[in-house]
């Protein structure tokens, strides 16, 4: 789909780097939207580090070249370096620094006063759990670590975010506190472009995706295009409590369409039915309708097991993002 | 715009509370100073330290080699030299700022030493304003060790390794540099610590003018047999700040060019 230029963020021509024999990175080309959260996805070694340190101007490509709000990577260092922020996935913080000293530094380093930049402090560590610590940030939790880290990178505002994997080794309370801000960060007109591991993360926060796998990009979507497009059937498995219930609804489900096949097994005393079909939650409900409520009264257990972005990139590459 | 708000200052002053926060740091740089002195003294005598005392207000501002070396590399390590490079921090910002804070601790280092060795020692000297033009010559020779310091930082790996290279490169350089013992030889013209302490020496002690002969480093004795060189106290103080200016503009060519990718 074609978009106007004044809505491009990034805009990625064609861009290699090539370590002596290695090719990290060959041949990408992308178009990120101004406002949206872009997800990269792969696994070690396929890239994405390599991408992002030419997007924030930190390695030169061998061949190609990408704007940056406008700016080419090649000759806009000055005024790219004014719109990004990076939170490296390695967490980079000060550590005899105090939290509010180290988010201060960075925030006049983009320029602020120190008046501004005091109260830019403030409210970011009030919104991110960490104001009013006044110990120095090497005592500070794994987590809050993490959170001072992310904070730095936002102090200044910046017009694009790069997020190197902001949830890694975070507990599940906070990471939903990280969720919750990257999802206040889209409302605020800030691209984000988050390289993540988590496939969770990615589906339930990514507006697009592109997956890279050696060096090069193999797929590029919004989740449910890419699920759509590359990735496996849902699944429904219900276990029955009378063998007769199985069989009326596996011959209901034969004449809906959008059921692709069905697994029957009956083991140690439980008569299970695997149905697997094609499109999201609409169909499900439909399916939960007329093949189970409108034809049974009760059933067992049941459990849904919904297409994942995992199954996109097994499909793409034969391989799990893990592996 | 206010002078906190100046980068420049930002990076040192960060610097500075990095450095201060760290005890083992402050024993390393200041108690450094302090123990060296007090060691010099009880091993080799009163006389013998006070002829030496020169040569070891060298030989202890040589030390910053290690302590720029090992701030640079863990920039470098820690990724926050590539963070900052991300940010409108500029690096002539960060080289500015760390010449800035090593320089200040450079100067404390030297204070302490002589207010240990000048008022509390006893070490014997022409007069104040010698005193303070020797200052400015140990601050000038630390600036170079400083940009040494860079130099090593961009070749290291590690924050350990560069601290084991600052070793080698330093400890070396002082005796061969005739600084802390009398050495005759050519090399010494070659060393930086032997012009350093050389004219520190002349004038602190001798109260020579800068337009007075140079010697070669066995003026460091009661015994030595110094041989007047054809250079002035002023073309020695030439050759500090060359050797200041080139190791400094080498480090940070050697450094961008080693951490660029």
């Amino acid at each position: 789909m074609s978009v106007s230029k004044e809505f491009i963020a990034i805009e990625i021509k064609d861009i290699k780097k090539h370590f002596k024999e290695v090719k990290a990175v060959d041949g990408v080309s992308l178009k990120i939207r101004k406002g949206e959260l872009f997800s990269i996805l792969g696994p070690n070694g396929a890239g994405k580090t390599t991408l992002v340190r030419m997007l924030t101007t930190v390695l030169t490509p061998t061949a190609g070249d990408a704007n940056v709000y406008g700016y080419s990577i090649l000759t806009g260092k000055k005024e790219i370096v004014k719109k990004i922020g990076v939170c490296p996935q390695v967490i980079t913080i000060y550590e005899v620094l105090k939290a509010e000293e180290n988010v201060e530094f960075i925030a006049i380093m983009h320029g602020m006063t120190r008046k501004e930049a005091k109260e830019k402090t403030r409210k970011i560590l009030e919104d991110f759990g960490i104001a009013g610590r006044k110990d120095w940030s090497k005592h500070f939790s794994g987590g809050m670590q993490r959170r001072l880290n992310l904070a730095m990178s936002l102090v200044f505002e910046p017009k694009i975010l790069f997020l190197d994997e902001p949830t890694a080794g975070l507990d599940p309370q906070a990471r939903r506190l990280v969720w919750d801000y990257i999802r206040d960060l889209k409302n605020k007109d800030i691209t984000i472009i988050l390289m993540t591991h988590d496939m969770v993360e990615a589906d339930s926060l990514s507006d697009r995706i592109a997956f890279i796998d050696q060096g090069k990009i193999i797929a590029e979507g919004t989740p449910t295009e890419l699920k759509e497009k590359y990735g496996s059937d849902n699944a429904l498995e219900v276990s029955f409590i009378e063998q007769e219930d199985l069989e009326i609804v596996r011959d209901n489900i034969k004449n809906i369409p959008f059921v692709v096949n069905w697994n029957e097994s009956s083991r140690k005393e439980r008569n299970t039915l695997l149905i697997s079909f094609q499109g999201g939650l609409k169909n499900l409900m439909k399916l939960l309708q007329q093949g189970l409520i409108d034809n049974i009264d009760e059933v067992e257990n049941m459990k849904f097991r919904q297409n994942s972005l995992e199954d996109v990139f097994l499909n793409l590459t034969g391989r799990r993002l893990r592996d | 715009m206010n002078l906190l708000e100046n980068k420049v200052i930002q990076i040192a002053n960060k610097n500075v509370k990095d450095k201060t926060r760290h005890w083992q740091y402050l024993v390393f740089s200041l108690g450094f100073a302090v123990m060296y002195t007090l060691i010099f003294y009880f091993f080799l005598g009163r006389e013998t330290f006070q002829y030496s005392f020169p040569g070891m207000i060298i030989y202890i501002t040589a030390a910053s080699t290690t302590s720029a070396a090992i701030s640079f590399a863990v920039d470098k390590t820690s990724g926050m030299l590539e963070r900052l490079d991300t940010m409108p921090t500029g690096r002539k910002n960060l080289f500015l700022g760390a010449l800035l804070s090593e320089t200040l601790m450079i100067s404390l280092q030297i204070l302490i030493m002589f207010i240990l060795g000048y008022a509390v020692l006893q070490v014997p000297f022409k007069g104040i304003f010698e005193l303070f033009i020797g200052f400015f010559i140990a601050v000038l020779f630390g600036i170079s060790s400083v940009g040494i310091g860079i130099i090593i930082s961009a070749i290291a790996k590690t924050p350990e390794v560069a601290n084991a290279i600052s070793l080698f490169y330093y400890l070396p350089i002082l005796f061969l540099s005739g600084s802390l013992w009398p050495f005759e030889s050519v090399m010494v013209f070659f060393t930086p610590p032997y012009w350093a302490k050389q004219v520190f020496l002349q004038i602190t002690v001798l109260g020579d003018g800068l337009f007075d002969p140079l010697y070669s480093s066995s003026l460091i004795g009661p015994t030595g047999t110094a041989q007047q060189l054809p250079i002035s106290l002023f073309g020695g103080l030439l050759v500090i700040i060359a050797f200041t200016l080139a190791f400094i503009i080498l480090g940070i060519i050697i450094f961008q060019k080693k951490t660029k990718f």
